[in-house]
C-alpha cells in the first residue's frame, strides 16, 4: 500500500533527473573546465612546485589591469576584533592603488579585494572562499590574509587543486611548512615553535636550571607550543614541572593559573591567548607568584595587556614588528606614515571604531607591504610567477618591522617569513613592550626546529 | 476545484522546482539549496522529538556532528565509499541519542532542554580533545575526489543537490507516514497527555526513547550530508553545536512545529536568511547578527503559528474541507491536514 | 591544604556570579515559565552601559547604581513590547524561545555598535590598589587565612550575593508587592480573580530580572577587570545549570546550585587532569543525577501532573 504510494514519485525522479539535465539554462561545460594547466608547454619556467595536478592553468596572465584579492575573516559577533587586520591591509592597498598601482613585469596593476564575514568558523570560510574564487577559480587571482589556522586548513586542499595562491595565512601554524600544500603561504608571524625556542634561549641564557610551568589552549595551537618547547629543551636542566590546558574560547584561567602556581615553578610559559591571556596575568598575581614571564606573540596587543596592568610588568615576548604604542617609534617616519594611510584610507571599516595603537592593524599592513614587494618582484602577472616570488623573498624589509628584522623564504626548503625575532619586555607603567637584547636570528631554521609530525600533521 | 487537486496540483510543481533548481543556478547557490535540505533534514528530526512527541532538545547540534565525525572519519581513514557512511552516521547518532533518551523519561520539559545544551556545549570540547584532524586541529576534511558525482552527465554541485534532497524527500515521506501511523498516534498521544497514554496502553517509555532515537539519527544523516556539501566535519569552534541546536529549532519553529513540509520551508528561509543578512549593511558588519535576530523575532509575530502553519490556515479557509479524505502528495508536497488535524500546542 | 583553599576561593567568586544571574533566569522562570536566553545578553549591555558611565566621569559605584536603574526601565519595556505579545495563555512556549534568540543575538551587536567592540578596562566597586599603568587596579586583600589570603574581589561578589538575597526575601515574603508576583507565578488566572494586576506584575518581574542582571554583569565584569562582548558566553551556560540544579521556580536553589557548580568547576580543573578542558562535564552530570532523583532540582517546587 505505502511503497506503490512514493514508487510513482521515484520513477518521476529519475526521469525528471534525465529530461532536466538536457534543458539545463546555466552555462555548464564543466567536463574539461581549464584543466590544461600541465601541458608541460612552459618548461622554460623553472619551478619548485608541481603544476601538473593544476585544475586551472597557473601560467594564464591575468586579463586587464587589475589583480583581484579575495578574503575571509571574522567580522562580527565575538570574534569581530580579526577585523581590524583587514583595515591595516585594505588601508596599504588602497594607498598603492591611488599612487598608480603595482607593476608587475612592466605593467600596472590595481588591486581590487573584496571580502566575507566568517564568524572564525571554519565552513563559513570554506564556502566563503569557494565562493569568493569560484568553483573554477575564474574570480579572483589570489586569496589573501584568511586568520584563523583550521580556517586555512579547511581551505587548503581546494585551493591547492585550483592552484590558487593563498598567501599570508594570519597565524602562526608550523602546518604552513607542509610540503604537501605548496600554494599556502603562511604570514610575518612568528611560527609557534620559534616562539617557545625563543623563550628557551632566553632560559638558557639567564635561568640555566628553570623549573617551568606552561599554560596553553587545547588545540594545536597549544601543542605546538608545548612540544616545540619541550623539544627546544633537549639536553639542558630547564624542567618542565607543570602544564595546564585550557578550552580555547575561555576568557576565565584562574584556577589553573593557580595549580601552575603551586607548582614552584619559577618561570611561567603564559600561551594564553584573548582574554585569557591578561587573565593568566592579574591571577598569577592574585597568586602571589612571580616567575619569570613570558607571553604569546599573540598577547602584544594594546587591549590585552592594558588588561593585565601592573600584573604584566616585566613579561617577555618575541616580536618583529615595531609596537604603535612604543613613544620611541612616535616620531619614526614609517610609524607616522602608517598611522596618516589608515587614518585617511579606513576610518571607516566594518562599523567598527579605529583605534591606531592597535598593532594588530600594523600587523595587517605590513603584510600587504611585504606582499607588494613580491607582486612587483614577480616575473610575470600569472599565479605560478607570484607564487615562485613568494616563496624566494629575499631578505625584504618593512620600515614598520624593528631595525635588523627581513623577510626571507627560499621555497619548499624554508617557506617561514617570520624567522627574525626581537626580545621585548612589557613595561606597565609606561604601557607597552620595548626591545631588549639582541636580533636573534633563526632564518631557515624553523623546519629543523620543529617536531616533524606538527609539520605535516 | 476541491482541496486534493489543490495539493496535487502545488506538490507537483513544486517538486518540478526543486528538481529543475540545479541545472538553473549556478554552483554557489545549488550548495546553499543543499545547505538547506540537510539542514531540513536535522530540522525534520527535531520536529518529529519537539513538535509531535513535545521534548525539546537544545542538543542536537551535537548528533548532527557525531553523524558528520562519523561520515568524515570513516572516508577520510577508513576508505569508505560516502554513500555507505550515512546509514552508519545515522545508527551511531541514534546510539548516542539513545543514551541521552533514557535519562530524558525521567528529566522533562526546560530541564531536558538544559540537559541536551550540555551535550551541544560540550561536543566541541570532547571534539578538540580526542580528534586529531589534518594540520592538528580538530577538523576532519576527505578529499573532495570522494564525492565525485556518480552520474558523469552531472557536475558535482548537481549530482550532490539532487542526492541530498533525494535522502530528504525520503525522511520527509518517511516522517509523514509515520506520524500518521499507529506510531505517530502514539507520540502525539504521549505529548498531548502522558498519563493519560499510559492507561490506555502505550508504551510511554518505548515511545519516547523511540523517537529521541529516530530524532537523533535524522540529525545524523544531516550531519553526514553535511561532509558533502561542505566537506569538513568541525569542532574547533566552540559554538557550532550550540549555533546549529539552536538554527534547527528556529527552523522548525518558523515552519510550523508539527507540520510536515514546515521544517524544510523553516530551513530554506533559514538558510536564506542568513546569507542575506551577513553584511548587509556595508560599513557595518557588526550589526548582521542584530538584523537576523530581528528578522526572526518579526517572523514570529506574523506568523505565529509557522510559516506552514498559518498558511495552512488560510489554505483551510479559502478550499474548505468536505471530508477528511487522505491526500497523495509529491515528493516534496505540502499537507497542510496535518496542520490543522494536530493543533501545535506546547502545553498541557 | 591552601591550593585546596585557593580552588574553593576561586569557586566561591565564580559561583557567586554564575547565582546571581541564576537568580535573574529564576525570576522570569516564575513568572513566565520560561527561562530567558537572552538574561547573559541583556547583562553584557548593563555591564556595558555601567563601563560607559565611567568613560563620563561617573564613579563606578554609582554608574552601576544608574545601569541597574535603567537596565529595570529596559527590562520591562521589552517585556511589554516584545515578549507580551507572543505568550497569549496557549500559546507555544517555543515562539518566546525564538524572540529571546532574536534578542540575543540583536543584544550583542547592538552593544557592540553602541559602545565598543573591544575588550573595554571595567573599574572595581570595592578597595583596589593601583599603580602606573593600571588603569583599573587590582583588587585588595580583604583578610588572611594561614598562607591564603583572600581578595576583595570574592568578598565583594559573595557580599553582594547575600545582600541580593536578603533583598529578594524580603522582596519576595514581606512586602505586598512580594505576595503579588509569587501569586501570579504560582497560579495566574486566581491571582487575576483575586484583583492583582498581572500584567504589570509581569513587567514588574522581567524589570526586576534585568536590574538583577545588571549587577552580576557589572560585578563580573569587574571581577575579570574588563567588560568584552563575549563576558556572559559560558557564565550564562553555568547560570542555567546553575538554575537547574538548583530548580527553576527556586531563588534558595539557584544560589546553591550556583555555588555547587561552580566549586565542582574549579575542584575539577585542579584536580581531576583526565577531564581537563572538558571540566563542563562535572556539573552536567551532577545535573542529570540531581535531576533523575529530584526530576524538578534540589529545590524545586514539584508539580503535580493531571489527566
Amino acid at each position: 500500500m505505502n511503497r506503490s504510494r512514493w514508487r510513482g514519485p521515484l520513477a518521476l525522479f529519475a526521469v525528471a533527473m534525465l529530461l532536466m539535465s538536457s534543458c539545463s539554462s546555466r552555462g555548464d561545460d564543466s567536463s574539461d573546465d581549464g584543466g590544461d594547466g600541465g601541458d608541460g608547454g612552459n618548461g622554460d619556467v623553472e619551478s619548485s612546485i608541481d603544476i601538473d595536478d593544476c585544475e586551472t592553468d597557473p601560467t594564464a596572465e591575468i586579463e586587464g589591469d587589475t589583480i583581484k584579492l579575495v578574503s575571509s575573516y571574522p567580522q562580527s559577533e565575538l570574534v569581530g576584533a580579526f577585523a581590524e587586520i583587514a583595515r591595516g591591509w585594505a588601508a596599504y592597498f588602497d594607498k598603492v592603488n591611488e599612487e598608480g598601482g603595482v607593476e608587475i613585469a612592466g605593467k600596472s596593476y590595481q588591486i581590487e579585494f573584496e571580502d566575507k564575514d566568517d564568524v572564525y568558523n571554519p565552513q563559513q570560510t570554506a564556502s566563503n572562499i569557494e565562493e569568493l574564487v569560484g568553483a573554477d577559480g575564474s574570480n579572483a587571482f589570489a586569496v589573501f590574509s584568511v586568520v584563523g589556522t583550521a580556517n586555512n586548513i579547511n581551505v587548503r586542499d581546494f585551493l591547492g587543486e585550483l592552484c590558487v595562491p593563498n598567501l599570508f595565512a594570519a597565524t602562526g601554524s608550523v602546518a604552513w611548512g607542509n610540503p604537501d600544500y605548496p600554494w599556502l603561504l603562511g604570514s610575518t608571524l612568528a611560527p609557534y615553535t620559534l616562539e617557545a625556542q625563543a623563550f628557551a634561549d632566553y632560559l638558557k641564557e639567564n635561568q640555566p636550571e628553570a623549573k617551568v610551568a606552561m599554560l596553553v589552549q587545547n588545540d594545536e595551537f597549544g601543542a605546538t607550543y608545548e612540544q616545540g618547547f619541550r623539544q627546544a629543551i633537549e639536553g639542558t636542566d630547564i624542567e618542565v614541572v607543570a602544564v595546564e590546558e585550557y578550552p580555547s574560547g575561555a576568557d576565565e584561567v584562574s584556577t589553573q593559573v593557580a595549580s601552575l602556581a603551586a607548582s614552584d615553578a619559577d618561570a611561567f610559559f603564559n600561551g594564553a591567548t584573548l582574554l585569557a591571556c591578561p587573565d593568566a596575568l592579574t591571577s598569577k598575581q592574585d597568586e602571589g607568584w612571580e616567575p619569570t614571564t613570558w607571553v604569546s606573540a599573540t598577547c602584544i596587543s594594546k587591549t590585552l595587556m592594558i588588561l593585565a596592568g601592573a600584573a604584566g610588568d616585566g613579561a617577555l615576548s618575541f616580536t618583529n614588528l615595531k609596537d604603535p604604542l612604543n613613544p620611541a617609534y612616535a616620531d619614526d617616519p614609517a610609524m607616522v606614515a602608517f598611522k596618516e594611510t589608515v587614518e585617511q584610507y579606513r576610518t571607516d571599516f566594518k562599523g567598527r571604531a579605529l583605534d591606531l595603537e592597535n598593532a594588530i592593524i600594523l600587523y595587517g599592513y605590513v603584510q600587504a607591504e611585504i606582499f607588494v614587494q613580491a607582486l612587483e618582484a614577480a616575473e610575470a602577472p600569472t599565479r605560478l610567477a607570484v607564487m615562485e616570488s613568494v616563496h624566494n623573498i629575499d631578505g625584504f624589509t618593512s620600515d614598520l618591522a624593528i631595525d635588523g628584522v627581513s623577510f626571507t623564504t627560499s621555497g619548499g626548503d624554508d617557506p617561514f617569513l617570520g624567522e627574525s625575532l626581537r626580545l621585548v619586555q612589557y613595561d606597565a607603567a609606561a604601557g607597552h613592550f620595548s626591545e631588549i637584547g639582541e636580533l636573534q636570528d633563526w632564518e631557515g631554521e624553523t623546519l629543523s626546529l620543529t617536531p616533524e609530525d606538527l609539520v605535516n600533521a | 476545484m476541491n482541496r486534493t487537486t489543490v495539493r496535487v496540483v502545488v506538490g507537483v510543481l513544486v517538486a518540478i522546482a526543486v528538481l529543475y533548481a540545479p541545472y538553473y543556478f549556478e554552483p554557489v547557490w545549488n550548495r546553499e539549496l543543499s545547505r538547506a535540505a540537510y539542514f531540513a533534514i536535522a530540522a525534520m528530526g527535531l520536529n518529529l522529538l519537539t513538535g509531535f512527541n513535545g521534548q525539546i532538545s537544545i542538543g542536537h547540534g551535537a548528533f548532527f556532528g557525531v553523524g558528520a565525525f562519523t561520515s568524515a572519519i570513516l572516508v577520510d581513514t577508513h576508505g569508505w565509499s560516502f554513500e555507505a557512511t550515512i546509514p552508519a552516521a545515522a545508527v551511531l547518532a541514534a546510539v548516542v541519542g539513545v543514551l541521552v533518551g533514557i535519562p530524558a523519561l525521567r528529566v522533562k520539559g526546560l530541564h531536558l532542554a538544559l540537559v541536551t545544551l550540555g551535550l551541544a556545549v560540550l561536543f566541541p570540547r570532547v571534539g578538540q580533545k580526542y580528534i586529531d584532524g589534518a594540520g592538528g586541529v580538530a577538523l576532519v576534511r576527505p578529499k573532495r575526489r570522494e564525492f565525485d558525482s556518480l552520474l558523469s552527465f552531472l557536475a558535482d554541485d548537481q549530482w550532490q543537490y539532487l542526492e541530498t534532497v533525494l535522502i530528504a524527500a525520503l525522511l520527509f515521506l518517511l516522517a509523514w507516514n509515520l506520524v500518521r501511523s499507529r506510531v505517530g498516534r502514539a507520540m502525539i498521544a504521549v505529548r498531548d497527555q502522558e498519563v493519560a497514554a499510559s492507561t490506555v496502553g502505550i508504551n510511554v517509555a518505548r515511545v519516547k526513547v523511540g523517537t529521541f532515537a529516530l530524532s537523533a539519527a535524522y540529525a545524523g544523516i544531516a550531519g553526514a550530508l553535511s561532509v558533502m556539501i561542505d566537506r569538513a566535519a568541525d569542532a574547533t569552534n566552540p559554538l557550532l553545536a550550540f549555533r546549529n541546536s539552536i538554527e534547527f529549532l528556529v527552523a522548525v519553529v518558523i515552519g510550523g512545529t508539527a507540520t510536515i513540509t514546515g521544517p524544510a520551508v523553516g530551513a530554506l528561509i533559514l538558510v536564506l536568511l542568513r546569507r542575506h543578512t551577513d553584511g548587509l549593511i556595508e560599513g557595518k558588519e557588526v550589526l548582521s547578527p542584530a538584523i537576523f535576530g530581528a528578522a526572526l523575532i518579526t517572523m514570529i509575530y506574523v506568523l505565529p503559528e509557522g510559516i506552514v502553519g498559518g498558511l495552512g490556515k488560510l489554505f483551510g479557509r479559502l478550499f474548505p474541507a468536505r471530508a477528511a479524505v487522505p491526500a497523495t502528495a509529491g515528493a516534496a508536497g505540502p499537507d497542510p491536514s496535518t496542520t490543522t488535524t494536530t493543533p501545535t500546542e506546547e502545553e498541557p | 591544604m591552601d591550593l585546596f583553599i585557593r580552588y574553593i576561593l576561586i569557586g566561591i567568586g565564580n559561583g557567586a556570579v554564575y547565582a546571581a544571574l541564576a537568580l535573574a533566569l529564576v525570576l522570569i522562570y516564575r513568572t513566565t515559565g520560561l527561562l530567558n536566553l537572552a538574561q547573559g545578553e541583556m547583562a553584557l549591555f548593563s555591564a556595558y552601559l555601567s563601563w560607559w558611565f565611567t568613560t563620563h566621569g561617573v564613579p563606578i559605584g554609582l554608574a552601576i547604581a544608574f545601569s541597574i536603574l535603567l537596565s529595570m526601565i529596559g527590562g520591562a519595556v521589552i517585556e511589554r513590547v516584545l515578549i507580551r505579545p507572543v505568550t497569549a495563555p496557549g500559546k507555544s512556549h517555543l515562539n518566546v524561545l525564538i524572540v529571546m534568540l532574536g534578542m540575543f543575538l540583536a543584544i550583542n551587536a547592538i552593544s557592540q555598535l553602541l559602545f565598543s567592540t573591544d575588550a573595554e578596562p571595567m573599574p572595581k566597586p570595592w578597595p583596589s590598589v593601583s599603580s602606573p599603568g593600571d588603569p583599573v587596579g587590582r583588587s585588595a586583600r580583604l583578610l588572611d587565612i594561614g598562607n591564603t589570603s583572600i581578595s576583595w574581589a570574592v568578598g565583594a561578589l559573595a557580599l553582594t550575593l547575600i545582600g541580593l538575597c536578603l533583598f529578594l526575601y524580603l522582596l519576595l515574603q514581606k512586602t505586598k508587592l512580594g505576595l503579588a508576583l509569587r501569586a501570579v507565578a504560582s497560579n495566574p488566572a486566581s491571582a487575576r480573580m483575586v484583583g492583582i494586576n498581572t500584567s504589570a506584575m509581569l513587567m514588574v518581574g522581567w524589570a526586576l530580572a534585568a536590574g538583577i542582571g545588571a549587577l552580576a554583569g557589572s560585578m563580573v565584569a569587574a571581577d575579570r577587570g574588563s567588560v568584552s562582548p563575549g563576558l556572559m558566553t559560558v557564565v550564562l551556560v553555568y547560570a542555567f545549570a546553575a538554575a537547574a540544579l538548583g530548580g527553576f521556580d527556586s531563588p534558595v536553589g539557584a544560589v546553591v546550585g550556583g555555588m555547587i557548580v561552580a566549586i565542582a568547576e574549579s575542584l575539577t580543573i585542579g584536580y581531576v587532569d583526565a577531564l581537563s578542558t572538558i571540566e563542563l562535564v562535572v556539573p552536567f552530570a551532577l545535573i542529570l543525577l540531581v535531576l533523575l532523583v529530584r526530576p524538578t532540582g534540589l529545590f524545586g517546587r514539584r508539580v503535580v501532573e493531571r489527566v
